[in-house]
């Protein structure tokens, strides 16, 4: 007989609850790291637009049509020293590789 | 393993879940998100924010009340040019109406007269009170006029202005110097640090500079710094000072002002000699918001606001946040519009967080952005990357990253435009 049919019946409903408990904590840890992925793209949204989407014609870079790969391609070059630049050399250096594929994947053209 | 062992692992394990902090917010907030009453108030480069970025991350779930006395965004940033003559406040103005209509942000066209912390509620100058959950506070600065003697008197009588609240004094500081005569003096007069904008008094002397250049190329341009020295882009401006207005624009450092004589025109320093000039623009020492002040929310020096760094919380009350420039500066950290706007989704972020149960992002980011013109069309720039020190409860520019412009470029001018319209419809926009 495995341990869980030998326990009362207050103990299941405890431990169906801790792990219900489980899941509930996953679900909001999931929904906790969309919203800090979104926040820190938005750091880029005062230059690019909000998600990303820049107003046309406006002087600034459009970003929206660059596909996940090759935005964190082109933020890995700017950090890197590979391309050129006037600001975003700068700024990029100043965040991690992580945060930079995390910014690629929330502002990348799905 | 014995239902004892197991029993014993389990309890553990349940403590270890009630105890985590994620889950202990949970407990308190869980639900509250779509029931909280959340007001802004000021909807400048900060609060404007704030009260976009607070429906966003809610998925429009946030309910929102945005506070503000005016009927139309005007940008600070490059308001200089309005000084110069080359732009109209109308080229910088933004409707809040976009704010309101696809946003769905309760607008409130008032002001506040008084927070109580404790009942945590408003009274707006129309009489009406009004409850928060959460209180974002986002009301820029306001100016010590009384720390120099005679400038409130001066500026009664029109012989000063401050022009650092774009509106009405902006459009009167460039028809002052339409009105002055060619050979005459503008003197403008920064305070120590922290002020808003650091750039801004070397960027408004360049656009004077490019107006007189133009049209009254015998006058001169007067700069009475109280730092040692320049406090941002130091080089670029001296650089583009020496080319592009040789002997035109003159530069002093140390410089206080203690007080002065609005019907002569005259200022008085500490030490050095008295100052005369045409066209007079004296910018006091400034402090957060008279909201903030007024609330005993100015625990820093009695200026500014002391904040969470995590969720821009004040260290004397709780669920109320101060933001932008009111906010007392991490290192490096300047009183911008842009690091307004990124003030604002920190908070945003953080509050969407704490009322849905979560743990507020251990991890927070801020990019700062400055461009500044120095004639009509050419910019320079700074910028930092400020990433948040869990170990120091403090935000640190990155090592290695961040700096200015190689020199100024039309390229720059037109990014700073970019930037501009950018901004605006990232803080304003549907």
């Amino acid at each position: 007989m495995n341990i869980f049919c030998r326990t009362s019946f207050k103990l299941k409903v405890f431990l169906l609850c801790a792990l219900l408990s489980c899941f509930d904590v996953r679900a909001q840890t999931q929904d906790a790291q969309v919203l800090y992925h979104r926040a820190l793209a938005a750091t880029c949204a005062n230059c690019h637009g909000t998600n990303g989407k820049g107003v046309e014609n406006a002087g600034m870079p459009i970003i929206s049509q660059l596909t996940e790969k090759n935005m964190l391609v082109q933020l890995m070059a700017f950090k890197t020293g590979e391309r050129a630049g006037t600001i975003m050399p700068q700024l990029m250096k100043g965040y991690t590789d992580e945060q930079l594929q995390i910014i690629a994947s929330v502002l990348g053209k799905k | 393993m014995n239902r004892r062992q197991f029993l014993g692992h389990s309890t553990a394990f349940a403590s270890l879940l009630l105890g985590a902090p994620g889950f202990a917010r949970a407990a308190d907030r869980a639900g509250d998100l779509k029931s909280a009453e959340i007001i802004v108030v000021g909807a400048g480069y900060g609060g404007a924010t704030t009260a976009k970025y607070l429906r966003l991350l809610s998925n429009n779930t946030a309910r929102v009340t945005l506070i503000e006395p005016g009927s139309l965004f005007i940008s600070c940033p490059l308001s200089n040019l309005v000084v110069g003559g080359t732009r109209t406040l109308a080229d910088l103005s933004v409707s809040y109406d976009d704010l309101r209509v696809a946003h769905g942000i309760n607008m409130v066209k008032d002001s506040i007269s008084q927070i109580d912390a404790v009942k945590k509620n408003i009274t707006l100058s129309s009489g009406k009170t009004l409850t928060y959950d959460k209180l974002v506070l986002s009301p820029g600065v306001s100016m010590m006029t009384e720390s120099i003697e005679g400038l409130s008197q001066a500026n009664a009588m029109g012989a000063t202005l401050q022009a650092w609240k774009a509106g009405p004094e902006t459009v009167a500081l460039q028809q002052q110097l339409q009105a002055m005569q060619d050979g005459g003096v503008f003197a403008i007069t920064i305070p120590e640090q922290p002020y808003r904008c650091p750039p801004g008094p070397y960027e408004r002397a360049c656009q004077v500079a490019d107006y007189f250049k133009k049209h009254k190329p015998k006058s001169k341009v007067l700069i009475l710094d109280a730092n040692q020295d320049v406090v941002s882009k130091g080089a670029l401006f001296k650089k583009a000072w020496a080319q592009l207005y040789p002997g035109m624009i003159e530069y002093r450092a140390s410089h206080t002002v203690m007080r002065v004589e609005g019907q002569s025109k005259t200022l008085k320093f500490d030490v050095q000699e008295d100052v005369r000039a045409d066209v007079l623009n004296v910018l006091p020492p400034m402090r957060a918001g008279a909201l903030v002040v007024n609330a005993g929310l100015a625990n820093s020096n009695k200026r500014w606001a002391q904040v969470d760094f995590l969720n821009f919380e004040s260290t004397v009350a709780k669920d109320i946040h101060v933001i932008g420039d009111s906010a007392q500066n991490a290192a490096f950290m300047p009183k911008s519009a842009h690091m307004a706007n990124q003030h604002a989704k920190v908070t945003a972020a953080a509050i969407v967080a704490e009322l849905s149960g979560w743990d507020i992002n251990p991890s927070p980011v801020l990019t700062n952005t400055c461009y500044s013109f120095v004639d009509a069309q050419q910019v320079v720039h700074v910028a930092s990357v400020h990433q948040y020190s869990a170990a120091e409860k403090t935000f640190k520019t990155v090592a290695g990253s961040g700096g200015v412009s190689t020199g100024p470029s039309e390229l720059e001018g037109t990014y700073a435009w970019g930037w501009a319209r950018n901004i605006w419809a990232d803080s304003l926009g549907a």
